[in-house]
């Protein structure tokens, strides 16, 4: 999943590179400042959706729309994802990570989705080792019947 | 986490002892919104424990009293009835309402409209959001007063503090009810010692009925739901109550959603009694 997440943004993030050096390469033959701006939004992995913005280092010299490009930060469960690009004669020479999520413990996370569980396989406990009972909103009446009423009143 | 399935002995004198497998609390509870809160503390003796643990249940009580009073529709002077019978309008509510208000519209857009604070008639509620809140004002006002080591359930919602054993590290274990047979438990998650989860919520339609609203495309209706039941473990008790919530009215496509988007565990069971489970409540892999 982080994996996933991580290409997905970072393809995401080179495509909304690459149309903003596309439309930055036609400007530029017109003779007008190179900067372009892209949106997108990213991958199914959660975050809110994306917006790029390129813009190149080189300035007016970029009859060849050579430059560095640098995507922005897109969100995902995972941290920050940011790649850059090098363009070089109208050709992207590198493409580097910039970011690639900022938080070790979630990193190695692959998935947390939900699955389908057998009743035999989820984490259990008798009754007499819990402190407490989480169900659906108990009611007042409710609560008299309930496993919560019987812990409060051994611990009264 | 692995636990032996050897029960408790029977007569078990009360209290009991202090041992890891079973720390002798003591508790009390009070009736507020509809439900009973209880609070639960490490029992160090009833001389030191009990005027701490009647002094900390007043506290709490009071947050919630205070919220009741506000944001209670069963009550005819409260804030939220004028509202709702147009006296009031939201412009010239209290800040502590529409506080309250923005969090419900915040959480509505980020749930994609599967948690909603209007009633299918189009009455302002915020109840979904004011228990969570409550719980989240009475445990500052527990750690305000000392108080490090407490348990509080408000109507199935539990949010902890430190640990049934002081000072151990040991984490709270919290039982989620079986909604096939409400007398047994179908899992337990370890909350607080420590570690990152110290809340877990329950929601569903077995207590109350389909009681949850889905907001479709532009309207809110009642709907049979393809859940009986979701809960959720996360870091803070409004996540944990409000993404039950939005579960049990959204089905699969929020428990995606709440996962891939929130740090939280889930376990949904089915209208069929089948679960769907993140890995920390499979015993094999699990907390």
């Amino acid at each position: 999943m982080r994996t996933r997440a991580a290409i997905s943004a970072a393809l995401a993030s080179a495509g909304i590179l690459l149309a903003g050096w596309q439309s930055g390469a036609h400007v530029a033959g017109t003779g007008s400042p190179v900067t372009a701006a892209a949106s997108g939004s990213s991958s199914s992995s959660g975050s809110t959706g994306a917006g790029g913005a390129a813009t190149t280092a080189g300035g007016g010299a970029a009859a060849q729309a050579a430059g560095t490009y640098t995507g922005t930060a897109v969100q995902t469960r995972f941290g920050a994802v940011q790649v850059q690009i090098t363009v070089n004669a109208g050709t992207i020479t590198d493409v580097t990570a910039l970011r690639l999520t900022d938080e070790d413990r979630k990193s190695v996370q692959i998935s947390n989705r939900a699955a389908p569980l057998l009743r035999a396989a989820v984490l259990k406990a008798q009754s007499a080792d819990v402190q407490t009972i989480s169900g659906a909103t108990v009611t007042s009446d409710a609560y008299l019947t309930s496993l919560q009423a019987a812990l409060d009143a051994a611990n009264l | 986490m692995q636990r032996t399935s050897e029960s408790a002995p029977a007569g078990q004198p009360v209290p009991r002892p202090a041992t890891r497998r079973n720390p002798a609390l003591r508790s009390r509870t009070f009736r507020c919104m509809g439900t009973v809160i209880s609070l639960a503390l490490p029992d160090r003796g009833a001389p030191r424990t009990v005027p701490v643990l009647e002094g900390a249940t007043a506290a709490v009580e009071r947050v919630f009293t205070e919220l009741d009073a506000m944001f209670s529709l069963y009550r005819p002077d409260s804030e939220a009835s004028r509202l709702a019978s147009g006296e009031l309008t939201l412009r010239d509510a209290s800040s502590a309402f529409r506080a309250r208000f923005a969090d419900a519209t915040g959480w509505r857009l980020l749930t994609e409209g599967f948690f909603t604070p209007e009633r299918p008639d189009g009455v302002l509620d915020l109840s979904g959001i004011i228990k969570g809140h409550a719980i989240g004002q009475a445990a500052a006002a527990l750690e305000a007063a000392g108080v490090e080591d407490w348990c509080l359930n408000a109507g199935g919602d539990v949010l902890v503090g430190g640990s049934p054993v002081p000072g151990s590290g040991t984490p709270w274990l919290a039982g989620i009810v079986d909604p096939l047979d409400r007398a047994s438990l179908l899992s337990a998650f370890p909350l607080g010692g420590g570690g990152r989860f110290e809340a877990l919520a329950t929601s569903g339609t077995s207590e109350r009925g389909d009681h949850i609203w889905r907001a479709g495309a532009g309207r809110t209706e009642f709907r049979r739901t393809e859940f009986r039941q979701a809960s959720v473990v996360a870091a803070d008790i409004v996540t944990a109550d409000v993404l039950a919530t939005a579960i049990v009215a959204g089905g699969r496509a929020m428990v995606d959603w709440a996962t891939d988007s929130w740090d939280v565990e889930v376990l949904a069971v089915l209208g069929n009694g089948e679960l769907l489970a993140t890995p920390g409540f499979n015993a094999a892999r699990g907390a």
